[in-house]
């Protein structure tokens, strides 16, 4: 999902980022990644369970992340590995949650620690442990996609609500192989299909740096770079 | 809107906000205030109409607001100075868009500059619109916050759409006297939402507030970033 992001419309103060809108809009393939299928399960499993939770609560601060409910990804899928009281879910996401035409979607070096809130959660965590059901069960990228997008016909997953948004804020973060690795502290939010032109997104000077317009997902993703990460230190936008 | 949304929830990184929260938390009510009740009208006026277009436009980046109608308040309430082309609206908000308990209410000094996404304009800018009418219309403070109600259990007025947001990046921003322009944001309307539900005002959450306007049944959450419109860096432990 954030890899995507990242990929598809850039202010022009993010250099970075518009790097990688060029690298999106050449809609680079698989055969053409370093990535061309999936790696071993294993490589994409982080065997330390504490080390999981505590990389999945750094995507917000830890007066969210503490009451979040805690999910970690293992050889069946995602489980829950701590009980929430809070409404927001935290997790580390894989590669597979990048959109199809990602040269990184079977990168296995990937973890997007991310926090949903609330709404966010009802609506992306089933698409996420979906997602990742399939990918472990030896589907392929392209019956992945297509049976995400049978269920949503079918009206298997939840409607999106008003107000549904998450938290990047992990230092930690592997969001691509691109350096800095973290991009940015950052919020999402998540609307139903709008073009970007409707929140200025990627326009010059404009805090909407980029958005994402997921076909498969009937959503659209909206960033917004913020000054800290998650442990309070400052982020140096200026920097990339 | 704005003003009263500052006074509310805080994060401990801004210093300032922690401040203004005990001032709301004082309730503190007109006779309390410098501004116990409106000023003569000319005193919330802009005389040069060319200078509260660029204020207004000065609420966003120029790539924005550059096709952005632009309203401007007049002696009748706020009229279209230019057209636009792009659905985003800018305006410069006064004193009364603030809630009913802000000690900032009937201050004459207050200008807000915002600038309006499509929903937004289509969602929010009939609440300002209509505020405004009835504060010309000689309506108390109470009465036009009466009014407001009653128009939205008429469903006279919209409720948030979705995808609503605006951008507040003005450096020429007044937000009341003690906040002064305060930090550049963006706000996100919602139907009424619990704070809790965005983390706002946790501590380190960029979500630095909310505001739970009960009268107009809506949420606005707020959340800084880095720059002003005019491309200058916000020091964010400024305050």
């Amino acid at each position: 999902m954030k890899r995507n992001i990242l990929r598809t419309i850039a202010s022009t103060s993010f250099a970075l980022v518009v790097m990688l809108g060029a690298a999106w809009q050449a809609l680079a393939q698989d055969t053409k990644t370093a990535y061309p299928s999936m790696a071993p399960l294993e490589q994409y499993l982080i065997a330390d369970r504490n080390a999981e939770i505590a990389l999945a609560r750094s995507a917000a601060p830890e007066s969210i992340s503490r009451d979040a409910e805690v999910m970690v990804l293992g050889r069946q899928g995602y489980e829950t590995a701590v009980q929430g009281k809070n409404g927001f879910v935290c997790i580390v996401e894989r590669s597979w949650t990048s959109p199809i035409d990602d040269p990184g979607f079977w990168n296995p070096k990937g973890r997007a620690p991310i926090c949903f809130n609330p709404p966010a959660a009802r609506y992306n965590v089933p698409l996420t442990i979906k997602k990742t059901e399939l990918v472990l069960a030896g589907r392929s990228k392209a019956q992945m996609f297509e049976a995400i997008e049978a269920a949503f016909d079918k009206k298997e997953f939840p409607a999106l609500e008003p107000g549904a948004m998450c938290y990047m804020l992990s230092k930690q973060a592997y969001l691509s192989d691109s350096d800095p690795h973290h991009w940015h502290p950052h919020l999402m939010f998540f609307v139903p299909l709008m073009e970007p032109a409707v929140w200025g997104a990627g326009l010059p000077g404009s805090p909407v740096v980029a958005t994402f317009t997921d076909t498969q997902e009937r959503m659209s993703v909206f960033l917004v770079p913020v000054a800290k990460w998650s442990d309070g230190t400052d982020a140096s936008m200026d920097q990339h | 809107m704005e003003l009263k949304t500052l006074k509310t929830i805080a994060s401990r990184s801004f210093t300032l906000l922690v401040v203004l929260v005990v001032a709301c938390q004082v309730q503190a009510q007109d006779a309390k205030t410098p501004y116990p009740s409106m000023a003569p009208l000319e005193q919330y006026l802009i005389a040069d109409r060319n200078a509260e277009i660029a204020l207004a436009r000065s609420a966003a980046p120029n790539s924005i607001s550059q096709d952005a109608e632009v309203m401007v308040f007049g002696r009748n309430g706020y009229e279209t100075a230019v057209q636009g082309k792009n659905g985003f609206v800018c305006l410069v908000q006064r004193s009364w868009m603030s809630g009913i308990d802000d000690s900032d209410f009937w201050n004459p000094k207050l200008r807000a500059p915002i600038c309006l996404n499509p929903p937004a304009t289509r969602s929010f800018l009939p609440l300002i619109i209509r505020r405004t009418e009835l504060i010309l219309a000689g309506r108390s403070k109470t009465q036009m916050f009466e009014d407001m109600q009653a128009a939205v259990a008429k469903k006279e007025l919209p409720t948030p759409e979705t995808g609503a947001m605006s951008y507040m990046l003005s450096k020429q921003g007044y937000l009341s006297d003690s906040a002064g322009h305060w930090h550049p944001h963006l706000m996100f309307f919602l139907p009424l939402t619990e704070p809790a539900a965005w983390g706002a005002g946790s501590p380190g959450s960029p979500v630095v507030g909310v505001f739970t306007d009960t009268p107009e049944r809506l949420s606005v959450f707020l959340v800084p970033v880095p720059k002003w419109s005019d491309g200058t860096d916000a020091t964010m432990e400024g305050h």
